[in-house]
């Protein structure tokens, strides 16, 4: 054996031993050597040169590209995410029809497009769904980001909401939850159009929250730049989503009043 | 595993995902797997551009790193179209952007690089600042593919850069290398001529080829004497002249000759009698021997009956001195050469083929002379104008002698103007010039003369001797200084003025000076335009003293005398004149200003320099006064006349102005500026002007077609018979302007010019600017506010003609071939004679029908006589063919028509023709000229025009010459007994016409 493959190889033992102890800072610093050692290969993509141990290069670099993928996750880092699964993308894309089919490779593909989901990149979703084979698409995984997109169009947001516990997998989980919040700017931003004032029960009710006290939390952290809910004459305004408009958050009782200005 | 090998990334994503990646060697491996990437993805790469910058701009990052973001950078630009940014991108990528690479991206770049640097390096050159703002980056990529030419023999372009970024060490380097030096050298002296447009810097790539030359083991002489030619270094021509004058071999001194030859045709009479007087003297013999051929021009006059002067010199020298036989060969040698650097040789022939070729048609001046009204006097003087300028310099002057009483009608400076015609009839007929105009000259303080006829006896003198005024000139100075009549001064200063042309000469310009400052508003017109010809193109300091004068006077004709020739004295100064010409064009008086335009025009004439051409165009449009607005326009027409193509595009929408002075412009720049060139646009441009609403745009527009049209036929453009049938119609209205109709006179005049064999023309052979023709031409477009002035356009014609010479510069028979059909450049047919006494009638009516079958009866003849010469044994023939060719043409093949009419629809037309020299050869012609290969001669270059000498490849037969000296020996006594007829009334001096050459066996 290649005495290259095999020093990727046992750092790759290593770095999944890491990996199951969830020791993920460890992890990260084996992934980079990874990554460099890997791009000694000339087998691997972009190049995909034709040497004798080609097909174990691949094989072994596109595992190790899953485990960033999932990687990221667990560290919570979208940025990685997307760095890695693009990296990864060319060993199902380009030599799939050389590899065998992966274990992993529908599980990733589900999280990307949920990734895309959560920071609503909803046209590269319908993108990387196209590209898609329709095998792929009855694949449960799939077939979860796939739901939740429909739900999220439709505007059934509780059904979107309720997606966690329907999660695939595990790492599901995370993006379930970015998710939740997608939904409640996705509101958020359609009541800012559709309102000039709004009751706090209303909006409490529009925008999933069990209590006021995390309507009020939302509205803060949404809304970096808005200073605070200001209290003039019974009303509530607020800056509506770094949108320079102003969208009124009314208290019940004074509803009657606004209306008939 | 075959199918890897297909195995393709579909997207470069992955790699871009790696930009991201913080480890360094991550990002290299992005980058450079990027770059062999980029062409196919460079859209996905382009949304990731501002990484890859940052990339670049990270310090951090290593060197090589960096230069590889940059370029990857650059190709992206590069596929978005923003070329600024990938150039800048990709000089950043140092030695990474490999010039040799064959792909879009590289030669891309390269030519926006060296546009780049070519734009810097020459900002950097006319604003004299450091040239170290030029990126060294920048300098380096050019370099680099200026050795990358040099290296894979690609000599042309290597030059044509090297050139325009001035680096005349890679030029010098270039054509070094280059296999084939004299290719690229000559390559090189005419990319210099026609793209460099700075005259010092062209001087500076001039002077590196001269050093190239002088390098080689066999150099390209000619070429070398128009460098210096170009340069001013009369020394180096001397010099080099003189080596081939010394030499032992023939061939070498006819190409020494040849050299002077091509040196006498751009016409720079002082850079010539400088090299004439650089050439040394034969070692062993007397000086006084020599004395002869240096001062050969007053030689000459004095001496009226002698023998042509190398004849009687070699007998001479051989007789007295039984010297080193080298030597007495060098003296030999010297006395030709120093005849052919005077001018004297050149003249003499072209007078000789002039004469004998005349194909004037005296019906066209009938017609004319005999519609005209009795009293109009500018039509009457009209006509004698055109006859002038359709005998330029045939000695033909039959019209005059036939109508003296018609001339006698001439009065005042009628008068002037018509012995003024006398000297453009006569022009080059340097012998016998002055006995010719003896009648009228003034007669040292006797009177009797009226200074009328005298005043224009000097100026007819100047005229002969245009340009080669040597023995002349003290004549007309004391004429000058012998007289206090105004007519007379002004008639001796236009004469001293073209006899001295350029010679700066201090004495002239004193005398002509004291003339200035009487005051007189005739003479001092005269005066300034006399000084400005005296000192064309030497940018004197007097410039400025003439100007003084010019804003001290009040006489408007003096001011503008002046100002036209203080224009003159920047003649081809380029940017030199520049203070000057801003000092003009911004002054008070409209008469500078039009002086200004002038300047302008002939400080860069022919240059088409586009700051010129800017500046004229925004006088054109906004200056208050119409002179100066026509004056601009018609400046265009000097300007660009080195490209004759451009003038009716950029004149076109003026020609359409409101402005009658504009117009008017437009159509003379066409005229100037496409002047023999027959352009069809030129044509198209100047057609609706020709039936213009205003008088004098007509006249503009008849006379600038007339220019356009000379020498061109109907057969290459049936527009030409058009307009010779408008010009009739014009001249016989009784109700036309007389304005346009003086110009229908004057074209008709122009359009037959010179016998019909010369035309006009201001670039030489070698694309020089011929001085004299564009001085001439200059002056004469002032014929608008002084008549007289329009002789001056005989300075500009040139002959037609082939011309072969051998050693003994005598013209040998010798046969050409012309590889197209006859008829496209044979003469315009003659006019029939309308049914003899009513001139209303026109004549081109019969024309049009006859015409066609008398030009195949002349064919016919001609055919003939082609076979009879090529079947004929050589030696009988030489004697008939003269003969047969003498009466074909000068019969008017009236007589052909009579015979042949039954064979008239036979054979077609053959597809070339033989042509004898010496033979008419017009301008659209020259590319159909081709040498036999099997002839008895041999060019010592191949020219299709102009004077060629020959080498003979069998030097001991006799040679048969076609062309003897006859006209001169024969006219000589004709010229002793006019001195004794000058008494007698009619006074036209040559009564005995020379007698056309006889054709005769020479026996060496």
């Amino acid at each position: 054996m290649d005495p290259q493959l095999t020093e990727v190889s046992q750092l790759f033992e290593r770095f999944k031993a890491a990996f199951v102890r969830k020791d993920f800072d460890t992890c990260t610093n084996f992934l980079s050597q990874l990554k460099v050692l890997l791009t000694k290969f000339v087998s691997l993509p972009p190049l995909f040169e034709n040497t004798p141990n080609a097909v174990n290069e691949l094989l072994l670099a596109g595992e190790i590209y899953e485990h960033a993928v999932v990687l990221s996750v667990k560290i919570e880092d979208q940025d990685a995410f997307e760095r890695d699964f693009f990296q990864l993308k060319p060993y199902y894309t380009d030599v799939g029809s050389r590899l065998p089919l992966s274990q992993q490779e529908y599980l990733i593909l589900g999280l990307n497009l949920l990734r895309l989901l959560v920071q609503n990149r909803i046209a590269e979703f319908h993108t990387e769904l196209e590209l898609l084979s329709a095998t792929a698409l009855e694949n449960p995984c799939i077939k979860h980001a796939v739901e939740l997109e429909q739900s999220f169009m439709e505007g059934a947001y509780n059904r979107v909401l309720g997606a966690r516990q329907t999660a695939p997998h595990e790492t599901y989980v995370y993006f379930t939850d970015l998710l939740a919040k997608t939904v409640r700017d996705e509101i958020a931003g359609c009541s800012e159009k559709a309102y000039n004032y709004l009751a706090i029960n209303d909006a409490r009710q529009m925008l999933l929250f069990s209590s006021d006290q995390e309507l009020f939390e939302y509205c803060k952290e949404v809304s970096v730049q808005v200073t605070s809910i200001i209290s003039i004459k019974c009303e509530f305004f607020f800056k509506g989503f770094g949108k320079q408009r102003l969208f009124r958050l009314v208290p019940n009782d004074c509803r009657s009043i606004l209306s008939r200005r | 595993m075959p199918a890897a090998a297909a195995t393709m990334v579909s997207s470069a994503g992955g790699l871009l995902a790696m930009l991201n990646e913080s480890h360094p060697q991550l990002k290299y491996h992005a980058l450079s797997n990027l770059i062999s990437f980029v062409d196919q993805f460079w859209p996905e790469i382009s949304t990731s551009v501002p990484i890859i910058e940052s990339l670049y701009e990270d310090e951090e990052f290593g060197q090589q790193q960096r230069q590889l973001a940059a370029l990857l950078v650059s190709k992206v630009f590069y596929y978005l179209g923003e070329l600024n940014d990938s150039l800048s991108y990709a000089l950043g990528a140092g030695p990474l952007f490999d010039v040799s690479e064959d792909s879009d991206y590289v030669h891309t770049l390269l030519s926006k690089a060296i546009d780049e640097y070519v734009s810097l390096r020459s900002k950097a050159a006319e604003s004299s600042d450091e040239a170290a703002k030029v990126d060294s980056m920048l300098e380096a990529i050019v370099e680099r593919m200026l050795d990358k030419c040099i290296m894979d023999e690609k000599y042309q372009q290597a030059m044509g850069i090297a050139i325009e970024c001035r680096r005349l060490d890679k030029l010098e380097e270039a054509i070094t290398r280059s296999d084939n030096v004299h290719g690229t050298l000559a390559y090189c002296i005419n990319a210099s001529h026609s793209f460099v447009y700075r005259r010092e810097y062209r001087q500076d790539v001039l002077r590196l080829l001269v050093k190239v030359y002088g390098k080689l083991p066999s150099p390209d002489y000619l070429s070398i004497c128009q460098c210096l030619m170009f340069l001013y270094e009369p020394e180096g021509v001397a010099n080099i002249l003189e080596k081939l004058l010394r030499s032992e071999n023939k061939e070498d001194a006819l190409y020494a000759f040849q050299i002077a030859f091509d040196l006498v045709e751009n016409e720079h009479q002082a850079f010539l009698l400088n090299v004439r007087d650089c050439l040394s003297a034969p070692k062993s013999l007397p000086s006084e021997s020599v004395q002869p051929g240096s001062s050969s021009p007053a030689h000459a006059q004095n001496e009226n009956s002698t023998a042509p002067e190398d004849v009687q010199m070699t007998n001479g020298s051989s007789a007295i001195h039984e010297a080193d036989p080298k030597e007495v060969m060098y003296a030999e040698r010297l006395t030709k050469i120093k005849g052919i650097l005077s001018g004297e040789a050149s003249i003499q022939l072209t007078l000789q083929f002039l004469f004998s070729c005349n194909k004037s048609d005296l019906l066209i001046l009938k017609t004319i002379k005999q519609s005209l009204e009795m009293r109009n006097s500018v039509c009457h003087s009209a006509t004698i104008y055109a006859n002038a300028i359709m005998h330029a310099g045939t000695t033909v002057d039959t019209f005059l002698r036939d109508n003296l009483d018609w001339l006698s009608r001439a009065t005042n400076w009628a008068k002037f103007s018509a012995t003024a015609g006398l000297g453009v009839i006569h022009r080059g007929h340097l012998q016998q010039g002055r006995s010719l105009m003896a009648p009228y000259l003034p007669q040292g303080g006797a009177g009797g003369g009226s200074p009328y006829s005298e005043g224009g006896a000097l100026y007819a003198l100047g005229l002969i001797h245009a340009n080669h005024g040597e023995g002349i000139k003290q004549f007309l100075r004391d004429s000058l200084s012998g007289t206090n009549v105004e007519v007379i001064q002004h008639g001796a200063c236009l004469g001293l003025g073209l006899a001295a042309l350029g010679t700066a000469d201090e004495d002239i310009y004193d005398d002509i000076k004291s003339v200035l400052y009487t005051d007189s508003a005739v003479a001092g017109e005269a005066a300034g335009i006399g000084m400005g010809l005296l000192m064309v193109g030497t940018a004197t300091e007097k410039a400025s003293e003439m100007l003084a004068y010019a804003h001290e006077t009040q006489h408007e004709k003096i001011i503008r005398g002046l100002a036209l020739g203080i224009a003159l004295t920047v003649y081809g100064r380029e940017e030199e004149a520049d203070t000057l010409i801003e000092q003009m064009t911004r002054d008070q008086d409209p008469i500078l200003r039009y002086g200004g335009m002038y300047a302008l025009a002939l400080a860069y004439r022919g240059t088409a320099n586009n700051k010129a051409i800017r500046q004229l165009l925004h006088f054109a449009v906004s200056d208050v006064s119409d002179d100066v607005r026509r004056t601009a326009v018609l400046a265009l027409g000097f300007v660009l006349y080195s490209e004759p193509e451009q003038t009716p595009r950029i004149v076109s929408l003026l020609s359409e102005s409101y402005n009658p002075h504009v117009r008017y412009g437009a159509a003379l720049a066409v005229g100037i500026s496409c002047a023999g060139t027959g352009l069809s646009k030129a044509i198209s441009l100047l057609e609706p002007l020709t039936s213009d609403v205003v008088d004098f745009v007509r006249q503009g527009a008849l006379i600038a077609m007339a220019m356009v049209m000379v020498q061109i036929n109907e057969a290459c453009d049936s527009r030409v018979g058009t307009f010779r049938r408008q010009l009739e119609k014009i001249i016989l209205d009784k109700h036309e302007d007389t304005m346009s109709k003086m110009g229908a006179i004057l074209a008709a005049g122009i359009l037959d010019a010179g016998g019909r064999n010369v035309t006009i023309r201001l670039l030489s052979k070698t694309k020089h600017d011929k001085v004299t023709a564009v001085v001439g031409l200059a002056v004469f477009s002032q014929f608008w506010y002084w008549y007289p002035l329009i002789y001056f356009v005989s300075l500009s014609f040139s002959t037609t003609a082939f011309m072969g010479l051998n050693y003994d510069l005598k013209v040998p028979k010798f046969e050409l071939l012309s590889h197209a059909k006859p008829s496209l450049f044979e003469y315009p047919k003659p006019t029939t004679a309308p049914t003899t006494t009513s001139a209303v009638k026109l004549p081109t009516a019969v024309l049009s029908t006859s015409a066609k079958a008398k030009a195949r009866a002349k064919k016919e003849a001609e055919q003939k006589a082609n076979a009879e010469k090529s079947t004929g044994p050589e030696s009988s023939s030489a004697a008939a063919n003269t003969g047969k060719g003498k009466s074909s043409s000068e019969k008017d093949g009236e007589a052909m028509q009579v015979d042949n009419p039954p064979e008239k629809k036979s054979e077609p037309e053959p597809s070339f023709e033989m042509l004898t020299n010496p033979a008419r050869v017009v301008p659209a012609q020259e590319k159909f000229i081709k040498f036999l290969e099997d002839s008895r001669y041999v060019p010592v270059k191949s020219a299709p025009s102009g004077f060629v000498l020959l080498g003979d490849l069998c030097p001991n037969e006799p040679e048969v010459l076609s062309l003897t000296d006859s006209p001169t020996s024969a006219s000589s006594p004709a010229g002793g007994s006019a001195a004794g007829q000058q008494s007698s009334s009619s006074a036209m001096a040559v009564d005995d016409e020379p007698q056309p050459p006889q054709a005769f066996e020479y026996t060496s």
